[in-house]
């Protein structure tokens, strides 16, 4: 029925319009249905806006369907809202339930129909602005604002009709942004951190749940006395403390500054030399630097002068004579050292020994008795540290063992001792050769590449092995036992070196030599290969000794060359008994 | 024949008897209800992610107060129509012109239920009977409300992920309010409503994508206005029950 009704109306309009064109009058325009507002959802407006009226007085006309019925209503109030605008009333008003509203401008010429707008009323709920702002300050010393306003009067709220929620915005007055604040549905805001001596200005509006917001209240002033913040002076407190502190803290690294450089900067630990001076390397005397680097006493000597004190050094030179005793021998080993040999450990080595002598010339040798002999080609044969060649060493290690096998062979049956000596020789030699050789044919090499320790060892063996083999006739000792050693006393005239033995324990000696091993102990030395050997007096052995004798003596009877004043023996062994039982072989030699 | 709701003011006692005197309840055992977190009542709540459950307060706590059971049930509701609204929007945003060719909001499916339409009749209903009320309408939209959800993806909308996310949340906020009021009217002894629930018995939204969108577009018109009406009545339950709280109105 309305589509008809618009649908006449608009034919008549076209026939008006086109009857009075001529005239330049015109059917209204269209009008537009701007907005229907509800302030409390129980009533609502619609406004609209209207076309060109066609220079004819148009009037407007608002007609409303509500949905599940077809009946057309018109606005039942265009005055209350204003101009242009339809007010329902409460009574005109139902919720939830949609409004079919149309705008009809109608003039002399025609009418117009808007386009239809559906409303629903619970949807276009915008409330009023809310009401009573006011704007407190609370407490001087600290002041901030408390914020009151009520909500707008039509709206319900009290029921639950309404539910409200408010915001609220603040703006210093010189200030050009708003600081806004949402609310909620209370009605009360607090605010805080205001600075002082200015002017604030505050502002509210609400909005229902569902629905629009309300226009901004009027704006409320308020202004706020001059005050001290808490909260600047408690920074003014914190920062003075600090300062306090800070200042403390610089007082404290002050005193301390060493300790702290010390701390952050630790010394680089430098290059410490002993004797080192670096104000000395400063001056620019590099030589007294140097110098002082210098340890004195550096190779360690002392060390290598006490192991050579207990040892046989000659050092022949052609016109030196030496007069060894035990103390000489240091100063002889000074001497030599001095002289001619800065190697100190080849002092021991080089020392000429009788028996190594002997040791050299096997052939020569025939006698069982090694004989001292001074002799260039022994001389030559002396172990040099550096000099000495490795046949030289080996001759004389070889020689060892010949003389050995020489005493071993040459078994003379004139003597008791002899049979056993090649024994004891042999033995000696094996003890000697297990114990020592090795050491002794190391030796020559440690000579050439170790140190002194190995060549004292080495001389040792030598003078030892020489030594014993001087003995064998003379000494009464054991071969397992220690060695004895004899000490050169002097040399004659005849570069005959004189040996006198190292006194040693004599009950020892006595008791080993009459512990079944028949010893001969060398009486004196005759010029040219000659011992001539003692009888032992000892009481115990005197048997044996007396048995011995005579063997002695045949035995030096069958040496070539060798004159039968041997045969004094006994009487030297009366007069010139050594304390020990030994000849003293100097006071024999004064004979 | 409801009980008003002056004699449930207080506390609800969990024994399920019905409190019939004011029993104001000890301050020590009121569970302090902070924001839109809590609604004890509800023993499974997944919507959304602010939503905490505290079963364990009701049942540590002898009483519950139902000021803040309202105020639970409000902020559910609120935020089922505020869903439903964002999704209409965007529906109308891409094609606006299907929702001038939906039919009158009267031939919804819940239109018999006769439903105030005046501020006046409302405030005249007693609680039990906004209550019963709500729940009927919630009730009739259940099922409606699980077909939009499904035939959301399908939908010939450029937007279909947006609207999917939205009626999945819809239906589980509506269905978590309901459970939630039904417990609650339960507890407070009312008996059942008299209002007859009415549920959508139809399958599908439509053979064709026009009539589909024109279809999914009145439902969702329709479920709007009854979420509305949903919320408005929670809200003056709420705002009776809180009596003591002004503010709470």
């Amino acid at each position: 029925m309305m589509s008809r009704d618009s649908g006449a109306s608009l034919i008549l309009s076209l026939l008006i319009s086109a009857v009075l064109d001529s005239d330049g009058l015109s059917p209204p325009g269209k009008p537009r249905l701007t907005s229907c507002r509800s302030p409390e959802k129980e009533t609502f407006t619609c406004w609209w806006e209207p076309g060109s009226d066609g220079g004819l007085p148009t009037n407007y006309s608002l007609f409303y369907r509500k949905e599940n019925s077809d009946t057309v209503y018109e606005c039942p109030d265009y005055h209350t809202a204003g101009r242009n605008s339809c007010f329902f009333s409460k009574n005109d008003t139902s919720i939830w339930v949609n409004y079919n509203i149309t705008v009809v401008a109608t003039n002399a010429l025609g009418s117009n129909f808007s386009d239809p707008v559906d409303v629903d009323v619970v949807y276009i709920v915008q409330p009023h602005t809310p009401e009573n702002l006011t704007v407190v300050l609370e407490d001087e010393d600290n002041p901030f604002l408390v914020v009151r306003w009520e909500p707008p009067r039509m709206a319900d709220t009290r029921s639950g009709w309404i539910t409200l929620i408010y915001q609220l915005r603040v703006k210093l007055e010189k200030e050009e942004e708003w600081e806004e604040h949402f609310a909620g549905q209370q009605k009360q805001f607090n605010i805080f951190s205001l600075h002082s001596g200015e002017v604030y200005m505050v502002q509210v509006r609400c909005k229902p749940d569902h629905g629009f917001w309300s226009e901004w209240s009027a704006t409320t002033y308020v202004k706020v006395p001059d005050y001290i913040s808490r909260e600047r002076s408690i920074w003014i407190l914190i920062a003075v403390f600090s300062t306090f502190i800070f200042f403390v803290f610089i007082w404290t690294m002050h005193i301390n500054r060493n300790s702290v450089k010390h701390f952050l900067l630790p010394p680089v630990p430098g290059p410490k030399i002993k004797g080192f001076d670096t104000q000395l390397l400063k001056s620019g005397k590099s030589e007294a630097v140097f110098s002082a680097l210098v340890i004195q006493g550096y190779p360690p000597t002392s060390y290598y002068d006490d192991l050579l004190v207990e040892y046989l050094e000659v050092y022949d030179n052609k016109e030196q004579v030496l007069m060894l005793d035990r103390k000489d021998l240091q100063e002889s080993l000074f001497k030599s050292k001095s002289s001619s040999d800065t190697d100190s450990g080849r002092g021991s080595c080089d020392s000429h020994t009788l028996l190594m002598e002997k040791c050299v010339e096997p052939k020569e040798d025939q006698t069982m008795m090694p004989q001292v002999k001074d002799s260039e080609a022994s001389r030559d044969l002396v172990m040099k540290n550096d000099s000495n060649t490795p046949e030289s060493t080996n001759v004389k290690t070889k020689t060892w063992p010949t003389i050995c096998s020489s005493y071993h062979y040459d078994q003379n049956p004139c003597y008791h001792s002899i049979p056993e000596m090649p024994r004891q020789c042999h033995i000696s030699s094996n003890h000697f050769a297990s114990t020592h050789q090795q050491d002794y044919w190391e030796s020559p090499a440690d000579i050439y590449h170790k140190k002194p320790p190995s060549g004292y060892r080495y001389a040792q063996a030598y003078s030892e092995f020489n030594i014993k083999g001087i003995a064998l006739k003379e000494a009464t000792f054991p071969a397992s036992k220690s060695l004895e050693y004899v000490e050169v006393q002097h040399v004659n005239q005849e570069n005959t070196l004189i040996l006198k033995p190292i006194g040693q324990e004599g009950p020892d000696l006595f008791h080993a030599a009459c512990t079944g091993h028949d010893y001969s102990r060398v009486n004196r030395v005759v010029s040219d290969n000659v011992f001539l050997l003692q009888r032992d007096t000892s009481g115990q052995c005197h048997s044996d000794c007396q048995e011995r004798e005579a063997p002695v003596r045949s035995c030096t009877q069958q040496q070539p060359g060798k004159p039968a004043d041997h045969l004094q023996v006994p009487r030297v062994q009366e007069t010139h008994l050594a304390p020990n039982g030994y000849v003293d072989t100097a006071t024999m030699l004064s004979y | 024949m409801g009980l008003g709701f002056e004699s449930h003011l207080g506390c609800l006692a969990t024994d399920w008897r019905p409190v019939l005197g004011v029993s104001p309840s000890p301050p020590a055992l009121r569970p302090v209800l902070l924001g839109r977190l809590r609604f004890p009542v509800t023993p499974y709540e997944t919507s959304g992610s602010e939503d905490v459950l505290l079963l364990s307060l009701f049942v540590h706590c002898h009483c519950v107060d139902f000021g803040d059971l309202m105020d639970r049930a409000v902020q559910l509701s609120d935020k089922v129509h505020f869903l439903s609204t964002s999704l209409k929007s965007d529906l109308d945003y891409h094609l606006p012109a299907v929702g001038k060719k939906i039919p009158h909001l009267s031939l919804c499916h819940t239109s018999p239920l006769k439903t105030p339409m005046d501020k006046n009749q409302v405030l005249s209903l007693s609680e039990s009977e906004l209550l019963s009320l709500v729940q009927s309408l919630l009730l009739s939209w259940t099922d409606a409300l699980l077909l939009l959800s499904s035939e959301a993806s399908s939908l010939p909308h450029p937007s279909t992920s947006t609207i999917q996310v939205k009626a999945k949340q819809l239906r589980e906020n509506s269905d978590t309010l309901g459970t939630g009021l039904s417990r609650l009217a339960h507890k407070m002894g009312s008996s059942s409503s008299s209002y007859i629930p009415l549920r959508y018995t139809e399958n599908s939204l439509g053979g064709d994508d026009d009539s589909r969108l024109v279809n999914f577009h009145f439902l969702l018109s329709c479920f709007r206005r009854d979420s509305h009406k949903i919320d408005n009545f929670l809200k003056i339950l709420r705002c009776r029950a809180n009596k003591q709280k002004p503010d709470m109105c």
